[in-house]
Formats: C-alpha cells, sequence, structure tokens
C-alpha cells in the first residue's frame, strides 16, 4: 500500500533541499504490516472522504471523529485539512452572518457579557498564535487492555496559527468576582441524539487557565475563518489542556464558584487515577484527579511508520514534534536498538508558548535489516516518557508512550 | 496524393483535439464524473444550506455488526448515537462495558433502557469485543 503522506513527506523533503544522504537513503515503497505492530491503530484504517480535510483517519464517522497520522504531522504548522477532528455531538446548523454569532459570559462576574463575534472584533486585540490542540484521549490506543473511546494512536493533535482575541480581556471587561474560582463551558452543538436544549459536552477549567494570555477566544485557523467542522464561527482555544476545554461553536462560558459539573466532568471523565487502578477493572471513580495539562510526547512525522530504506542505506534523517502540555520540552532521544542506548536529537525552541517542537537527529543504522526508531522527549521539569501507556484507567486518558516507528533497510 | 510531414501533422493534431473534446465531454470514459460549469447549477448560498461544511451523513446497518444473541437490540440502541465503528473499535472487559453502560445513561442522555434488554446488550458486547490486546496488562493476576 503506497502511503500518500509518505510521499507527500518524502516531496517536501526534495522541496526544502534536503541533505543528498537522506534523498538516497529513503525510498517509500510500502507499509510494512505486522511485526509486532507498536501501534495499535487497525491496519487498514477508514480515510476521511470530506471536502476540505486531508484523508485522516476515520475512527469513528458518527459523531465524526478523525486522527492524523503522523506523516501527515510534518509541517511545523499544521495545515488546516491535517487538524484531526473530534466532535462530541452533532454539528450545529450554522447560517447566517458569521459575525452576528453571538455568546455569552455569565455567572460570576460583574457585569455579564453577551458580545457578537463582529462586537469581539472591533472592541478587543487580535492576537496570532501557533497553539497546541490535543484530544484529551490521545494516545489511548496504546493501553492494554483497552480502555473505553476513540482509539487514538498519536494523531489527536495539531499546533495550528490561531487568531483570536484573549479570554483574559473580556473576561477584565466582565470583571470576575473574588468568588469565581472555575469556568463552564458550552457550544452550539446538539447531542448525538439530535437534542439542542442539552449540551453534547461541557467542560470547564480553573479560573487561572482561563486568565492565561494564551488562552484565545478564536475565531481564525491558519488565516481564515474557522471551517464548520473545526468549530466556526467561534471557538475557545485553551492550548496544553484537553482539546474537551477548547469549546467549539461557543455560545457560553459560565463563571463558577465552584468545580464546573456538565458532562464531560467527575467520574472517569477527563480523569487520571491518583491510585493506580488494576488494568481492566471498573476502578474507583473517588481516586481520579482532572487532567489538566496534557503530558510529553513525541512523535516522529518523517519517515512514515513502515517505510522501506534502500539496500545500503546507513544514516536516516528523521524529524518530528515534542510538546508537553503547560511546559516546554527540554530533551528528545532517539534509539534504533530498543532503548539500549540514547542519541540527542536537535530541539528548536517552541514558536511561541504552547507551540510543539520540532527535533531532528541523524541515526546510523549499522546494516541492513529491521529497525525501530524510537523518541522519547523529556519536559523542563524532568518529566519523560513511559515505554508503555501507564497509570491505565477505564476511559483510557494520558498514554504517552514513547514513539516507535519501523523502517526496513533492504538486503 | 503524397503524404507530407505537413499532413501528417495536421492529421494527428486534428485526432488529437477531437479525442481531447470526446473524452472531456464524458464520451470515452463513460464512468468519470464530467465536470459542469457553476453557472448551470442551482445556486446554493452559505446561508440557505445548514448542511455545508458537515461531515457526509452516515448510516450503518445491523449487519456492520458480528452475528450472534442480541445483536439487534445491541444495534438499535447504540446507534441511536453512535457509529459501529467505535463498537467494533473498542474490545472491553465486561465490567468496562457494564460501566459504559452507565455512563451512558447517568451522563450522556441515554434513554433508559429495559433490564432485560439491559442485559442482553451487555451479554452480546462482552462476548463479541473483549480485550483484544495482548500484553501485560491483558492477563492481570489481579483481574477477576
Amino acid at each position: 500500500m503506497k502511503s500518500f503522506g509518505t510521499w507527500a513527506a518524502s516531496r517536501r523533503n526534495l522541496l526544502q533541499g534536503a541533505s543528498m544522504a537522506t534523498l538516497g537513503a529513503i525510498f517509500p515503497i510500502e507499509s510494512v504490516l505486522a511485526q509486532g505492530t507498536p501501534a495499535a491503530a487497525p491496519k487498514s484504517p477508514k480515510l476521511l472522504e470530506m471536502d476540505g480535510k486531508a484523508k485522516l483517519s476515520v475512527l469513528g464517522d458518527k459523531p465524526l471523529v478523525a486522527e492524523t497520522q503522523a506523516e501527515l504531522l510534518d509541517d511545523d504548522v499544521t495545515p488546516t485539512d491535517k487538524l484531526f477532528v473530534r466532535n462530541n455531538g452533532q454539528v450545529p446548523d450554522v447560517t447566517g452572518d458569521p459575525k452576528a454569532w453571538k455568546f455569552k459570559i455569565d455567572g460570576e462576574v460583574d457585569k455579564p457579557i453577551e458580545i457578537s463575534l463582529g462586537e469581539l472584533m472591533t472592541k478587543y486585540p487580535a492576537v496570532t498564535l501557533k497553539l497546541m490542540l490535543e484530544c484529551g484521549g490521545n494516545g489511548r490506543s496504546f493501553f492494554t487492555p483497552e480502555a473505553r473511546g476513540n482509539q487514538w494512536t498519536n494523531g489527536g493533535a495539531g499546533c495550528p496559527e490561531w487568531t483570536g482575541v484573549r479570554l483574559a480581556d473580556v473576561l477584565k471587561d466582565a470583571g470576575v468576582k473574588p468568588s469565581a474560582t472555575y469556568t463552564g463551558h458550552y457550544g452550539a452543538d446538539p447531542t448525538l441524539a439530535g437534542e439542542t436544549d442539552k449540551p453534547s459536552i461541557s467542560r470547564g477549567m480553573k479560573i487561572a487557565k482561563a486568565l492565561d494570555p494564551h488562552t484565545l477566544i478564536a475565531f481564525k485557523l491558519n488565516g481564515k475563518d474557522i471551517p464548520l467542522i473545526h468549530g466556526g464561527p467561534v471557538r475557545l482555544i485553551v492550548p496544553g489542556w484537553a482539546g474537551s476545554l477548547s469549546t467549539k461553536w461557543l455560545k457560553r462560558i459560565w463563571i463558577r464558584d465552584k468545580e464546573h459539573d456538565g458532562p464531560g466532568m467527575g467520574g472517569f471523565s477527563y480523569r487520571t487515577p491518583k491510585k493506580p487502578i488494576v488494568p481492566g477493572s471498573k476502578g474507583d471513580d473517588k481516586d481520579m484527579a482532572i487532567l489538566e495539562s496534557m503530558p510529553v510526547r513525541s512523535i516522529v512525522t518523517f519517515p512514515a511508520d513502515g517505510t522501506r530504506l534502500a539496500a545500503g542505506a546507513r544514516k536516516l534523517e528523521l524529524r518530528g514534534h515534542a510538546w508537553a502540555g503547560d511546559n516546554d520540552i527540554k530533551t528528545v532521544e532517539i534509539s534504533t536498538d530498543y532503548g539500549v542506548t540514547w542519541k540527542a536529537a536537535d530541539v528548536k525552541p517552541p514558536a511561541n508558548k504552547f507551540a510543539w517542537q520540532r527535533f531532528t537527529a541523524s541515526v546510523d543504522l549499522p546494516s541492513a535489516g529491521y529497525y525501530e526508531v524510537w523518541a522519547k522527549a523529556t519536559d523542563t521539569k524532568g518529566v519523560t516518557q513511559p515505554f508503555t501507556a501507564a497509570n491505565w484507567n477505564p476511559q483510557g486518558y494520558g498514554a504517552n508512550p514513547i514513539n516507535r516507528i519501523r523502517v526496513l533497510v533492504e538486503a | 496524393m503524397q503524404l507530407t510531414i505537413t499532413h501528417v501533422v495536421v492529421i494527428s493534431l486534428t485526432a488529437t483535439f477531437l479525442l481531447l473534446a470526446a473524452d472531456k465531454a464524458g464520451g470515452l470514459r463513460k464512468d468519470q464524473y464530467v465536470w459542469t460549469p457553476p453557472a448551470t447549477q442551482a445556486p446554493i448560498t452559505a446561508a440557505a444550506d445548514p448542511d455545508k461544511g458537515k461531515p457526509p451523513p452516515h448510516n450503518d446497518k445491523v449487519e456492520d455488526l458480528p452475528d450472534g444473541k442480541g445483536r439487534e437490540t445491541t444495534f438499535y440502541t447504540c446507534t441511536a448515537c453512535h457509529g459501529v465503528a467505535l463498537i467494533k473499535a473498542q474490545g472491553l472487559t465486561r465490567d468496562l462495558w457494564d460501566s459504559t453502560i452507565d455512563l451512558m445513561l447517568e451522563k450522556h442522555r441515554m434513554p433508559p433502557v429495559k433490564p432485560d434488554d439491559r442485559a442482553e446488550i451487555l451479554d452480546y458486547l462482552a462476548e463479541q469485543f473483549p480485550p483484544r490486546r495482548r500484553g501485560r496488562g491483558s492477563d492481570n493476576p489481579f483481574l477477576k
């Protein structure tokens, strides 16, 4: 099977004038199947067919959930067509003038606000940032046994460029009361059963995260109006934390005096164990803590998993991205011998806080044969990626094992 | 009449243009989509089409789930909201399937389900979609 992403990555490499060593070495011919499958994705994923979207890997069609194959995440800034899709409810009808779209901020504020997108755009300064958007369940498929929910590999993530206004600026106008401790977010998406008067999901965050200057009310994605499927005309972007906080089709931010309790809060939803749970058991939801910052993660975006290298290839020029929720990446290490030895990759600083970081490395492949290339990132707090998905929980959050791709050097 | 190089060129070009025209008109490849100029299509504005930008509608059939006792009840209960792909992608212990139904009932607006139906659905899911991944987690000695 030819991999579109591999070819695309290979072509880009050519355009960027990559080293001749890489060009000569990498001949992506077909995917290598089976062989101890480190990734848990199905072998032939269904590919998305939708206007404006790349052929992403479909995890569910009702509601539409699709992740981006690692090799399609090679761009420094994730193009809109390659951004993953996660829906919790149905996609709402958005008709008429997008600038007339209104949302409100109420609850523990001095002056509740109801504002249209048009007013928002004229009243507050716009900021443009490259910000990570990552599904809270990213990596879930690495758990053994399986955890409940969409079986993401590492593709529930992307780092596009968002334009919006700072939520903090709007909250300042509303006047956050001292009693305010938490937010609760509501979008216009009907429930999966089609109800429009009930939230499909409603999550919230500590007020400090709402006041972070990188938390945006966004209306542009990569310089264009946010497409409907990505939450346009207006959505929240809460970078570094579970994507479910980045409410699409934003209608309301309820400022609360206690932890929010909408669907998607409590129980095992977006929470990880404080006390380790026997994998596969029901567990006790009293021993759970809310997943806030996403964990440290690295992905190799070039070459693609399953790439065949030409006979005689003895060097592999690889690259990828690493990110760590609220933290930055300190190091990325690469191993081609199952973790026996590690070599430091070059890691670039992020474009801005909450953007992912590019890493590149050149590794030796001493002979023809089968190799696994492992990548392991460590964040600025010294926290690294485990060898296998750790801290199993029924709904499968926080799985961030070291990334593994397979290459074959032809004899 | 003598066949000169000019004749050959003129004939070849004419044939090529005719073939291209026939191809563009869809005459040569009947199965191919033929592009129609937008002017002849009904004008669709964003405001008039609420489905613009939405994913294509998706409908599953009962047969998309593996055969077994409880398949129909499971299908009609779950696909009110979910596609079968989500069900099939998961391999859960009986405990987890059981708590999945609780989660849907308690948090995600699932209508009440009769105890008999619930038991049938749970039996079906637990039998058809047990854990499939093998590793240290799948045969845990502490898992009842």
